[in-house]
């Protein structure tokens, strides 16, 4: 096996968002904690949305229970990525 | 690309089910497990062109369609993995000495395992759980349910999948089915080869460049990722 990289909780919410929207690493590495997500992209719908929380719980081995999904979550991707920094720690 | 595909078939429980197939003149052929459920639509594009390049690297591909996936008019709800293990069994288009599968495809790879003596080699594209298939359909579900104003849960459809079939996302689910992916993951052996992609962390026999068409609102191709396969397979065959 490969060596185990450790992402961090911001870099796999970057790579999992740069694959649902097919952009390229570039145009993520632009994302500030104040990007507008669910809303502001039109393939963030709520079907990706369910594509994605699930991706992030595979990549960083954590849970995500139906209660801690709220419309905040997905509002910026700052949001996002305090959740699943919060989740990681827990 | 120009290489040629066919068809063919198998006959599965009284069903006719379809193969695709590229290369058929080669020596060695490839049997390739698809995703499950509607990650097979958004990578189809992607693993047909992987096909393409196999047949012109010298190696012939095969890709069956699961009873109640795709082409097939097998009861959706009649299926599951058990029965997609048998399907794989009886499709006797190829020696099946080498399996390339991707994502929940690798939950059915050692479908050969307990009832032939040949060594099945493994090449697995990130392997899926079937809990976390199960998630991700349960999810877009409660999501529908939402914006139609009924509140849903998935302890809630998980009691009503035990009764009987439940629809999640646009899947007719049995309680065999949903059964199974609860618990099932890719299963363990010697001769496996692990991709995934360089932009995930999990452990892998190789890091391949390319995207996770899976998450896509969209099918849609991806001629680096079909490329970096290609020649991962090439390779591996060629051992």
């Amino acid at each position: 096996m490969a060596e185990y990289l450790n992402l961090t909780p911001e870099a796999a919410v970057r790579a999992v968002i740069q694959d649902i929207l097919g952009l390229g690493a570039d145009q993520v590495s632009g994302f500030t904690a104040e990007t507008e997500l669910f809303g502001a992209l039109p393939e963030l719908d709520s079907m990706a949305v369910a594509g994605l929380l699930t991706e992030l719980e595979d990549r960083l081995d954590i849970m995500i229970e139906d209660e801690e999904i709220d419309g905040e979550l997905f509002e910026t991707f700052g949001n996002l990525v305090a959740f699943a920094e919060m989740k990681v720690a827990a | 690309m120009t290489a040629t595909l066919d068809y063919s078939g198998y006959k599965f429980k009284g069903y006719d089910e379809l193969c695709l197939r590229a290369g058929t003149g080669h020596q060695q052929t490839i049997l390739f497990i698809p995703p499950l459920f509607d990650e097979m639509n958004r990578m189809r594009r992607m693993i047909v062109d992987v096909m393409r390049l196999l047949d012109k690297g010298g190696v012939g591909s095969i890709l069956p369609d699961l009873p109640g996936t795709n082409e097939s008019i097998f009861p959706q709800e009649g299926a599951n993995l058990t029965i997609w293990k048998e399907a794989l069994l009886s499709c006797s288009l190829t020696d099946k000495r080498y399996v390339a599968s991707f994502r929940g495809g690798c939950l059915l790879d050692n479908f050969a395992d307990e009832s032939c003596n040949q060594i099945v080699e493994k090449w697995r594209f990130a392997p899926a759980k079937g809990s976390s298939l199960l998630r991700t359909m349960m999810r877009t579900r409660i999501a529908s349910d939402k914006e139609a104003g009924v509140v849903t849960n998935m302890t809630n459809l998980s009691a009503e999948a035990e009764r009987g079939n439940v629809n999640l996302a646009g899947n007719a689910i049995g309680s065999a089915m949903f059964a199974e992916l609860k618990t099932a993951i890719p299963a363990q052996s010697t001769n496996i080869r692990t991709v995934q992609l360089a932009n995930n962390s999990q452990a892998a026999d190789a890091k391949l460049p390319g995207s996770a068409l899976w998450l896509r609102a969209e099918p849609d191709d991806d001629t680096i990722l079909s490329a970096a396969i290609a020649d991962d397979i090439l390779a591996w065959v060629a051992v």
